[in-house]
């Protein structure tokens, strides 16, 4: 059987994009790839144009102008590649002009959107991973809690802001808790007067969270509504400089392999996550209705409260943790696209190379506090000499200028990929290629080189390691999902996780 | 000797004024006599010292409410200064403004000074100068810190602060003195004398700052440098005696050295019929605990301490020392009368604490015989990096044979520990350890002689 020439209109212009174009290119559909950008992302303008496709540059939160661009191209499907436009309803204006979409609709997405919507689902469903919370909907409720209640807490914007504004204090000194209060009380202003200004979508405003500690990993899926499909478990590594020091980033480099599980996840542990994740896909579609059909990611951490636990949904894949595991996806991407639309995701089996993956992000000085300082400068990339040496570049805030010219756009420049038999040997190759991407008229920039490393991977294990003990001893006792406290003149107290 | 910390907030809410008052409290055994903090307030830097103990010096609440700022360095000194500006972290205003604290000696000081054109007074402040002018020069940090390094000669573990609020720390070549980083989730990052800083305020000790390493933090970076390279010659002392116990130095955890320090006294000097093992607080209760449970003698408290914990060794004068040391050790009868004690202290310098201890034990409580065993070995020469450590003639090692010393402090039996020993229970290959004080040679003699 013959098909006819696949055309695909991609949202989105982040490394996470540049590896979804690739894997939509190498589908042996004959793919035509159209790209959606605000900044021209030179990787993946270079496979709109391999395949025949187009780049289309416009501002991609808008529905109306995706769903114009998607008609006018008469493209068979648009895979969204970023939150945002979810969250603004793309997904569900193009349904309505009968263009199927691979990224949840505005209501599903909520389980990114609203962590507060988040929390409540996962209490009202009793599932399991779930932490304490409190929403407040305005600043003044937030602080006086704060004020009240000093302990140990995650303080995020309730709404999802860029992945920017989420703050976790550990106030376990009490010598030192009226600094951090003063922290609290000053981000929880921070909260309300920055991160959430531009979103009055949501009623909520500040989602105080109780504070957890364990590694983390990300757990990507594709999922029709019906069906969940994992991909290999990711670890990213937030801080932005290395041994874990420095202010948090979108990430400056992830591992992930051999296979399914990471050095640091066990077999039962990674079974479960998939569990949880799985039931909030199903109580999404009980709260609101919808299916959720697209990419459900969760951001997991093995706590002392559970083992797996739930730290933020994504309704999108994690960027770079996109960038670990799409390129060594063997099944068509195409095919899965396909099969999540026709919701029979069940029939398509998930193929993956059998390696260990290791993504570093190169950035401009200036990032991720300053950005201002990390825009404007002229990128050299190499690429040639890193595609020698096994390695391959991901393009990320980087924009193509008409005369040729390379300018960085302030965020993470490229993100560079490998792999090997070990992570440590993924993580060496990839190494040995960061001098060949640098900024032209001099201004510094910067990776973690202990990304992939096996010290910072010996740290993950006997963190895990430490912290498998105390879930496995609190099972033993039946203690997980609660906590056993005796208050002086109260008594005994359970409380529920 | 001192002890030294700086933090770097990553945003602006916080205020690092109280992290850097605990953790000049979980330093306070390096440095007793003064103390000091230094904050960047977004516009200048402001100061605050005294001679006193931490929480004596910062005992009312404004002095540190009147120290903002989300940077900050602190340092404590077991060195008196009579001029208060001469505390450290001392600050230079010209040619530009920098704050500097650091725990070491320079050696080539008078070289240096002839050389740059400078008369500073002491090694702070000379180093604070020599920055600042290089700062000038340079109008970056980490070249200005680099060419400092390369000119000066001597033990250094070092943080400087900035008139802009960047923080820059290092270590000398030899990486005499420790030096240590860690972290707080994504808000600060702290670099401190000893890993225990990180544990008092909550943060997460990373890594010691290796040999001839550079740390810079502004607003937007971290750098890391090697800008000498690296021929550690890890001082040995800090483990015997300096250090605390939860504390880890280069990699080593001292609490497990000061254990393997009282297996190899009991594997090289066992008592045949101790009834009792008494450490010598607080230093030498794992030597004592190790010695125990390798000798199976029961482990006994000896004494017990009256008032501040204080180090007497490090005080400046000997009638300092003797008070330090008798409120320190007020003997407890029951645990000595009539017994056969083994007494192990972490080190004797001139032998006279020893002789208080050993005389009261025998004379006062009844002590049947007391054997002493040192967990470090005959201490015979100065430091010339800095800790305070007297010079020969008033060393006791240095003038006396063992069993000389065995009769002047009234001892049944004396031995030190030897210096294979010591190298051992350190687990760091002798090259790369400084054993000056065991032995007289120093890292710097190699040096020179090429």
């Amino acid at each position: 059987m013959v098909r006819k020439t696949v055309k695909v209109l991609l949202v989105g212009e982040a490394a996470r994009e540049h590896a979804i174009a690739e894997a939509i290119c190498r589908s042996r559909l004959d793919p035509k790839l159209y790209a959606a950008m605000k900044l021209n992302n030179p990787g993946i303008a270079s496979l709109c144009k391999i395949t025949g496709g187009e780049v289309i540059l416009g501002d991609y939160q808008n529905p109306e102008f995706v769903v114009e661009t998607a008609k006018k191209h008469h493209v068979d499907f648009v895979f969204v590649g970023p939150e945002e436009p979810l969250f603004r309803g793309v997904s569900d204006e193009l349904e309505k002009e009968g263009i199927p979409c691979i990224g949840a609709k505005r209501k599903p997405a909520e389980l990114e959107m609203s962590k507060a919507f988040m929390r409540r689902l996962m209490w009202k469903h009793r599932i399991p991973g779930r932490l304490r919370f409190m929403a407040f909907s305005n600043v003044e409720d937030a602080i006086a809690y704060i004020k009240e209640y000093a302990e140990s807490v995650a303080l995020k914007p309730a709404r999802q802001a860029g992945g920017k504004g989420v703050k976790v204090i550990a106030d376990l000194q009490a010598y030192l808790t009226s600094e951090k209060t003063h922290v609290k009380e000053e981000h929880a202003k921070a909260i309300d007067e920055k991160y959430m200004k531009d979103y009055t979508d949501i009623e909520d405003r500040i989602l105080i969270e109780e504070r957890v500690e364990g590694p983390e990993y990300t757990l990507q899926t594709f999922t029709d509504g019906r069906t969940v499909k994992p991909l290999p478990l990711v670890q990213d590594n937030k801080n932005a400089f290395e041994m874990d020091i420095g202010p948090e980033t979108g990430g400056m480099g992830s591992i992930a392999g051999k296979g399914m599980l990471l050095p640091f996840v066990t077999e039962e542990e990674y079974r479960r996550s998939v569990e949880i994740v799985k039931s909030c896909v199903r109580a999404v579609e009980k709260e609101t209705g919808e299916k959720y059909k697209g990419i459900v990611s969760g951001q997991m951490m093995c706590t002392v409260s559970w083992g797996p636990t739930i730290i933020e949904f994504y309704s999108r894949l994690g960027d770079p943790e996109a960038v670990n595991v799409l390129p060594i996806l063997e099944t068509d991407l195409i095919e899965i696209c396909e099969a999540i639309i026709e919701e029979r995701l069940n029939k398509i089996k998930m193929k993956f190379k059998e390696v260990a993956t290791v993504v570093k992000c190169i950035a401009p000085k200036g990032y991720p506090e300053e950005r201002n300082l990390a825009k404007g400068h002229p990128v050299h990339i190499n690429e040639e000499t890193i595609k020698k040496r096994g390695c391959k570049v991901y393009y990320a805030s980087t924009n193509l200028q008409p005369n040729g010219k390379i300018i960085s756009g302030g965020s993470r420049l490229v993100e560079i990929f490998g792999t090997g038999k070990t992570i440590p040997e993924a993580g060496r190759k990839v190494e040995e290629c960061i001098p060949y991407v640098w900024l032209e008229d001099g201004w510094g920039v910067f990776h973690r080189s202990d990304i992939g490393s096996e010290q910072l991977l010996e740290k993950r294990i006997e963190q895990a390691n430490l912290i498998r003990a105390v879930y496995k001893y609190r099972a033993k006792k039946g203690l997980i999902g609660k906590t056993v406290e005796w208050i002086p003149k109260k008594g005994k107290i359970i409380l529920e996780t | 000797m001192g002890g030294v910390v700086g933090i770097y907030g990553f945003s602006k809410e916080w205020r690092m004024a109280r992290f850097l008052y605990y953790s000049l409290l979980a330093l306070q055994h390096r440095g007793q006599e003064n103390c000091g903090i230094v904050t960047f307030n977004g516009e200048s830097l402001v100061q605050y010292k005294a001679e006193g103990l931490v929480d004596q010096v910062f005992s009312k609440p404004e002095t540190l409410e009147n120290l903002p700022g989300w940077v900050g360095i602190g340092s404590v000194t077991s060195t008196p200064e009579e001029d208060p500006s001469k505390i450290q972290p001392v600050i230079v205003s010209e040619p530009v403004p920098v704050a500097l604290c650091f725990d070491g000696k320079i050696l080539n000081l008078k070289e240096l000074a002839e050389k740059e054109n400078l008369n500073e007074d002491t090694d702070a402040e000379f180093l604070a100068k020599l920055f600042s002018i290089e700062l000038e020069k340079t109008g970056r940090p980490t070249e200005a810190m680099s060419n400092l390094m390369m000119k000066v000669k001597g033990a250094y573990s070092l943080i400087a602060l900035t008139g802009k609020g960047e923080m820059v720390a290092c270590r000398d070549r030899f990486g005499i003195k420790p030096l240590a980083i860690g972290s707080f989730g994504f808000d600060y990052g702290v670099v401190a004398s000893e890993s225990c800083v990180m544990d008092v305020i909550g943060a997460d000790f990373k890594n010691d700052i290796q040999p001839g390493e550079m740390y810079f933090f502004d607003a937007y970076s971290i750098e890391r440098k090697q800008v000498l390279e690296s021929k550690p010659k890890f001082c040995a002392f800090e483990y015997v005696y300096y250090a605390r116990p939860d504390s880890i130095v280069n990699g080593k955890s001292i609490y497990e050295v000061r254990m393997k320090i009282g297996e190899k006294l009991a594997e090289e000097h066992a008592v045949n019929k101790g009834e009792v093992v008494l450490g010598v607080p607080e230093t030498a209760i794992p030597f004592a605990v190790a010695y125990s449970n390798k000798t199976k003698t029961p482990l006994g408290i000896g004494f017990v301490q009256t008032g501040r914990r204080i180090r007497s060794a490090i005080k400046p004068t000997e009638f300092e020392r003797i008070v330090g040391v008798q409120l320190k050790l007020n003997p407890i009868r029951s645990a000595i009368a009539g017994k056969v004690t083994v007494l192990i202290d972490d080190s004797v310098v001139r032998g006279t604490t020893t002789k208080n201890t050993v005389n009261q034990m025998r004379n006062k409580m009844g002590a049947k015989e007391v054997h002493v065993r040192i967990g470090s070995p005959r201490l015979v020469a100065p430091c010339p990096f800095g800790t305070d450590v007297p010079e020969k003639d008033e060393l006791i090692a240095a003038n006396l044979k063992t069993e000389e010393v065995s009769k002047v402090v009234g001892a049944d039996t004396f031995y030190w520990l030897s210096l294979k020993g010591l190298v051992e229970a350190i687990g760091i290959p002798r090259k790369n350890l400084c054993l000056g004080c065991f032995t007289g040679k120093y890292p710097l003699d190699g040096e020179k002689n090429g």
